[in-house]
């Protein structure tokens, strides 16, 4: 690529625009100074690294020194391929570079295309459309099913066509700041400028957007965002535009274009010299393992925040396929960054599978609040207006109950903490909706969140029009994912990655509605740019034969490690280990993180993942449809996985967004940022280990460039 | 260049079509029906019209029965309307029938194995055409038998044709009727009219497709029942009259 | 509280199934129906058996993953509500609960409690879906939709493709899955260019995979999206108009 440029001028661009602009406290106790001598890479890391970068690296902080057995570090910065210069005008000019690959010729491509997501179907969809040979696999039965399905609340776009000074420029701000600048400025810019081409193009597949009643698209507020420029169908966003997604791609297979195969989980990628080309898939209604080749390798698998077990998450989101592709070359980026949504369902007993999202959308009109004294007994009705702490309208006057997901969830956490918490376990707080009620009446309200007030009715048996409801934070968004360049390649070759799987635009922190952007940019707008890109270096080249060397090795790995799930014959079943993951994470790696918790953590991960290759139980055979083999494979990847969290998270010594290191708090309790150490995205190598554990992690930096929103402190108060 | 279609399953269970390829369309088959069955619901209505002339006396009665054969003379020949009738409505029941038999095989294949049970009474309209329809369709039968054509054993002793100069409709009709079992089979007919029309009406108009919301739905059903039985119990009047001697 | 389970069980497709009985001691009433349902598969591992395979992801209701007929009715007891948010409150200790599949002939059994429904899709892969490729829409503003009608046609694509209403139907029919996705494309401008040619495909299709339309109305009663009835006149509706435009698209 044209477009390398020195990392030494980046910083020193960083820097130069950091003057004069508040800062992070700097007086703050910093526990580990920078360690120049530890700076060593591991051999084997520089031959997966991209073209290493010349010029001063700044990028030598790691975490304390507690972290230095487990992790070693690559001395050469990760290069984004970030496109130099203005990052307004950077994805024109990038798409101008791009290679083409004439129509006659696409035919000749075949990409596989993993999840039927909004990211997953409209990447294969548009691909499709262009004429090239796609393959697209879920596992579920039907591409509708993915979990973008679920979203609630809407789809960001920098439209700006209110007069509440919205514009594209500020929409990247807003994004920047959200993700507490651990984001890539340049991404998210093509983020808010394809984000109008989106809302045109999914409204014109169908989806019914709301309207005014001058016929013109309807918007909403999200928290993070004092603009209106959420885009929204109801409360069931996600699903119209996931059904849109899934309908064009229907179309697609109705053309001949994608060859659509449901109910099958990609369990491993092919590798060979390199590259990317193909996958290794179960079906998992007859347990047929099959290997597909291809060009090229889209993952858009979605994030993994189901590691907790109990998250706003479907029941079958997992990391497998993004983690095999980690385990293969890929390097995996920021794993700790998990955003706890605030307005999840409390876990109120054992059996309870998941922390239902309740809309952010509510929070715009109820008002959150614990009562003053701790241990409070009373039913919340009894408890007197002077006696309840409105504590966010408190703390963050000017967003009050809209303040940004992270900070929001971190506010509840610490009232719970300190005995604030309400409900039976003492584990939530209040989301009342009495004052808005008494303001605009039942009906509106309930022709506002009728179908969530119904939901929430279902799942907890109280009425919040008469009581208030309860809820606590719960694991949602994964900002982390497998790393990729501006052009979505991940470090294997022809491996791309798009959505929540992917890490690029939300940082540390994902603003409300911009995930369902995301997967819709990268989908449709994106990856249909960039992945031609790379096939059109490769004209003549046949895929892989199915007899090929590599292709039956990774087909024998798998069928090897399948056999060796089923064969522990333990007592346990998969999601006995599950449960137990998801609490060591939610004590040890969620909320708040501290060291001591994090190495604990860490322990304990080890300890379970030992439990769980000696102890797991898995009746029936791999040749079936046999979904606690499914559960297996998929904990057995988040038991790996979860290393890695916590060892980012114990890296990271520094707190930003979503990523709340105890130790690095301002007076008032808020994420105290690190820029000069800390300003780069960390994206890890993995290395084989010993038995069921992985070997230590590699971790290579990417820095972080900010030229249009200046780094600054992030107050929402 | 081709790519390898390696490995790919074909193992996986493969979803029966368990609907029909070729043959009448299942939604022309239903329109179909929903046509003729309208056809058969102005014809009853009429028809019910025309029997209660039978209160206004025999000489009423019967000169209205004259008429019918009678009607547009000389326009049409003599029963030239009562003809067109005939043909329109025998087509009609052919049609209505074997749309019938057509939609309910087709039904059947595609529910497969497992039938639905247990459904609440505000289907039993629905799930009872079949059993109404062959109760209407035996009736028909008879009835032609009993009143148009006076063939024993169906027609009932003493029956006098209509002629060129009069009708004997009144008095067949009360010598019919004066015969329980008849009676009492013209009542359950009228009965299981009365369902058939309730879903009926229902059904035809959801398969013109006229696009009901909830509400109008549910006022539809009960239309349905009330034009049921209005026809109904205006044409049970008449046996029940018989047999208690009100018409002699 | 205690609950006797009687469960469909089938090792595949090909294989016949039968009831199995088991009894959960320790159920709550805020428990879900898949959530008992790993409660009893817990049970079932621990004992060395072979756990209950049932289809089951967001449970939240939105993604039509889920799908058991419990007591003879499709998703459960509770009308419109789909089988994750159906919770044991609305039984009572002791009752006696019976699980099976979603039972119609275009759903095959894949195994116990999990059926194939793949028909939906080749109803959709037929035409019903808008003919617009990736960056070539116009602006959404310059469309112009009376709220109303995009709140109408949400009614419409609330639909999440269940399969309830098919097994709901004693002819098993889809007029109320096919009619949602019509009426909803017919509703929007975006959906008017190739809405005859749409009917055509999708009503082809219908017809080839499911049964035919009695106007049971057993579909609406079940249906967790609350599709209205409307729906299912628009297969009807849609159809004939096609067929009277002859070779027209729209």
């Amino acid at each position: 690529m044209n477009t390398f440029r020195t990392i030494g001028s980046r910083i020193r661009s960083v820097v130069g625009s950091s003057e004069g602009v508040p800062r992070p406290q700097q007086d703050s106790p910093d526990p580990a100074a920078p360690q120049e001598e530890a700076a060593t890479s591991a051999p084997e890391s520089t031959g997966n690294a991209k073209k290493p970068l010349s010029g001063p690296a700044a990028l030598k902080r790691q975490g304390p020194k507690g972290t230095q057995g487990f992790v070693t570090y690559a001395d050469e910065p990760l290069n984004g391929n970030v496109p130099t210069g203005d990052p307004l005008t950077a994805w024109s000019r990038r798409k101008l570079d791009y290679k083409l690959v004439s129509p006659l010729n696409r035919r000749k491509f075949k990409v596989i295309v993993v999840g039927t997501g909004l990211a997953g179907a409209g990447c294969a969809a548009a691909l499709g459309e262009l004429g090239y040979n796609v393959v697209s696999y879920t596992f579920h039965d039907a591409a509708r099913r993915a979990h973008s399905v679920a979203a609630q609340g809407g789809i960001n776009s920098a439209r700006a066509k209110k007069v509440d000074n919205d514009s594209l420029e500020r929409f990247v701000k807003d994004t920047v700041k959200g993700g507490d600048f651990r984001a890539r400025e340049a991404d998210c810019f093509r983020l808010g400028e394809e984000s109008v081409r989106v809302i045109d193009h999914m409204d014109a597949i169908g989806a019914p957007f709301a309207r005014e009643y001058g016929g013109e698209l309807r918007t909403r507020s999200f928290g993070g965002v004092q603009v209106s420029r959420t885009y929204y169908t109801r409360g069931q966003t996600g699903q119209q535009l996931q059904v849109a997604a899934a309908r064009a791609l229907q179309r697609q297979v109705g053309l001949g274009t994608v060859d659509l195969r449901t109910h099958r989980e990609v369990l491993d990628l092919v590798v060979d010299d390199g590259r990317a080309k193909g996958v290794v898939v179960r079906d998992l209604y007859t347990g047929e393992i099959e290997a597909e080749t291809a060009h090229a390798v889209v993952l858009c698998t979605g994030g993994y925040g189901n590691v907790y077990f109990r998250s706003t998450l479907a029941h079958n989101s997992n990391v497998t396929a993004a983690w095999r592709a980690h385990r293969r070359g890929a390097y995996f980026a920021s794993p700790s960054y998990i955003q706890f949504h605030p307005t999840a369902l409390p876990v109120s007993s054992h059996w309870q599978s998941k922390t239902t999202l309740m809309s952010e959308s509510l929070r715009n009109d109820g008002r959150i609040w614990v009562p003053k004294a701790p241990g409070d007994d009373r039913p919340a009705n009894q408890i007197p207006e002077e006696e309840r702490d409105y504590y966010l309208e408190r703390k963050y006057p000017s967003y009050g109950n809209l303040s940004p997901r992270d900070i929001s969830s971190r506010a509840a956490r610490e009232q719970i903490e300190a005995g604030h918490g309400v409900g039976p376990l003492r584990n939530s707080v209040y989301l009342d909706f009495r004052d808005a009620i008494g303001r605009l009446g039942k009906k509106t309200i309930e022709e506002r969140y009728g179908n969530l007030f119904e939901m929430y009715f279902d799942a907890t048996g109280e009425d919040p029009y008469t009581e208030p409801m309860r809820i606590a934070p719960g694991a949602h968004f994964a900002m982390g994912g497998l790393w990729s360049d501006y052009d979505m390649m991940t470090s294997i070759e022809g491996l791309f990655v798009g959505g929540e799987a992917g890490w690029g635009y939300h940082g540390a922190n994902r603003l409300g509605a911009n995930s369902l952007l995301s997967a819709c940019v990268d989908g449709w707008f994106t990856l249909p740019y960039s992945v031609p890109n790379f096939l059109a270096n490769h004209l003549g080249e046949a895929p892989l034969p199915a007899d090929h060397p590599a292709v039956e090795r990774t087909v024998a790995e798998v069928r090897e490690r399948t056999d060796r799930l089923l064969s522990i014959g333990g007592t346990k079943g998969a999601d006995h280990f599950h449960r137990a993951l998801g609490d060591v994470l939610y004590s040890g790696c969620g909320v708040a993180r501290t060291e001591a918790g994090l190495k604990n953590a860490l322990k304990e991960i080890r300890a379970l993942r030992e439990e769980f290759w000696r102890d797991l139980r898995i009746p029936g055979s791999g040749r079936e449809l046999n979904q606690e083999l499914e559960r297996a494979g998929r904990i057995a990847d988040y038991l790996e996985m979860a290393e890695l969290m916590c060892l980012d998270a114990l890296d990271r010594d520094e707190s930003c967004g979503a990523h709340f290191r105890e130790e690095h708090q301002t007076p008032d309790g808020e994420a105290l940022r690190d820029d000069d150490d800390w300003c780069f995205v960390s994206a890890w190598e993995h290395t084989p280990g010993k038995g069921a554990h992985p070997g230590k992690p590699v971790r290579h930096a990417e820095p972080l460039d900010f030229q249009a929103v200046p780094l600054q402190t992030r107050n929402y108060a | 260049m081709s790519a390898p279609a390696h490995s790919r399953s074909a193992s996986t269970p493969s979803t029966p079509h368990a609907g029909h390829k070729g043959g009448l369309p299942s939604v022309y088959a239903k329109l179909i029906m929903a046509a003729t069955g309208a056809i058969f619901a102005i014809f009853v209505l009429v028809h019910m019209i025309g029997n209660l002339k039978i209160y206004m006396g025999a000489e009423a009665f019967n000169s209205y029965a004259h008429w019918l054969r009678m009607a547009f003379y000389p326009v049409l020949p003599y029963e030239g309307l009562l003809w067109i009738m005939r043909v329109v409505l025998s087509v009609c029941l052919v049609a209505h029938v074997y749309c019938a038999l057509l939609l309910r095989r087709r039904g059947a294949t595609a529910r497969g194995r497992w039938k639905r049970r247990g459904l609440g009474l505000d289907v039993f309209a629905a799930r009872t055409m079949m059993v109404t329809g062959v109760v209407l369709l035996l009736f028909i039968v008879f009835h032609i038998l009993d009143l148009t054509l006076g063939m024993s054993p169906a027609g009932p002793d003493g029956f006098q044709h209509a002629t060129h100069e009069a009708s004997y409709a009144y008095s067949n009709l009360v010598a019919s009727f004066n015969r329980l079992p008849v009676a009492l089979f013209y009542i359950l007919a009228m009965g299981c009219l009365a369902l058939h029309l309730a879903h009926g009406v229902v059904s035809a108009v959801v398969d013109f497709g006229v696009g009901v919301r909830p509400r109008v739905f549910s006022a539809l059903a009960g239309l349905g029942l009330l034009f049921g039985l209005v026809i109904a119990i205006g044409n049970i009047t008449i046996p029940v009259a018989v047999l208690t001697g009100v018409l002699q | 509280m205690k609950l006797t389970i009687e469960v469909w069980r089938q090792e595949d497709t090909t294989t016949k199934g039968r009831f199995v009985t088991y009894q959960v001691d320790d159920a709550t009433p805020e428990m879900s129906l898949p959530e008992l349902l790993d409660r009893l598969n817990d049970q079932l591992v621990t004992a060395g058996e072979e756990p209950i395979a049932f289809d089951t992801d967001c449970r939240e209701g939105i993604c039509g993953t889920c799908g058991i007929t419990v007591n003879g009715v499709p998703h459960g007891k509770v009308p419109n509500t789909p089988t994750c948010r159906q919770n044991l409150r609305s039984y009572d200790d002791g009752e006696h609960l019976k699980l099976e599949p979603f039972r119609a002939a275009s759903f095959p059994v894949v195994r116990d409690l999990v059926v194939d429904r793949s028909a939906l899709d080749r109803v959709i892969a037929s035409g019903g879906y808008v003919s617009v490729d990736a960056g070539t829409a116009p602006d959404a503003d310059t469309r112009q939709i009376p709220f109303k009608v995009a709140e109408q046609a949400l009614d419409f694509s609330a639909c999440i493709g269940c399969g309830a209403c098919i097994a709901a139907c004693p002819n098993g029919a889809a007029h109320l899955f096919a009619g949602a996705l019509l009426s909803h494309m017919s509703t929007l401008p975006q959906g008017k260019p190739e809405r005859s040619k749409r009917a055509r495909g999708v009503v082809a299709t219908t017809e080839e995979e499911f049964g035919p339309c009695s106007v049971y109305a057993e579909c609406v009663e079940v249906c967790p999206a609350g599709i209205p009835i409307s729906a299912i006149s628009a297969v009807n509706r849609e159809a004939a108009r096609a067929a009277i435009r002859r070779n027209k698209d729209n």
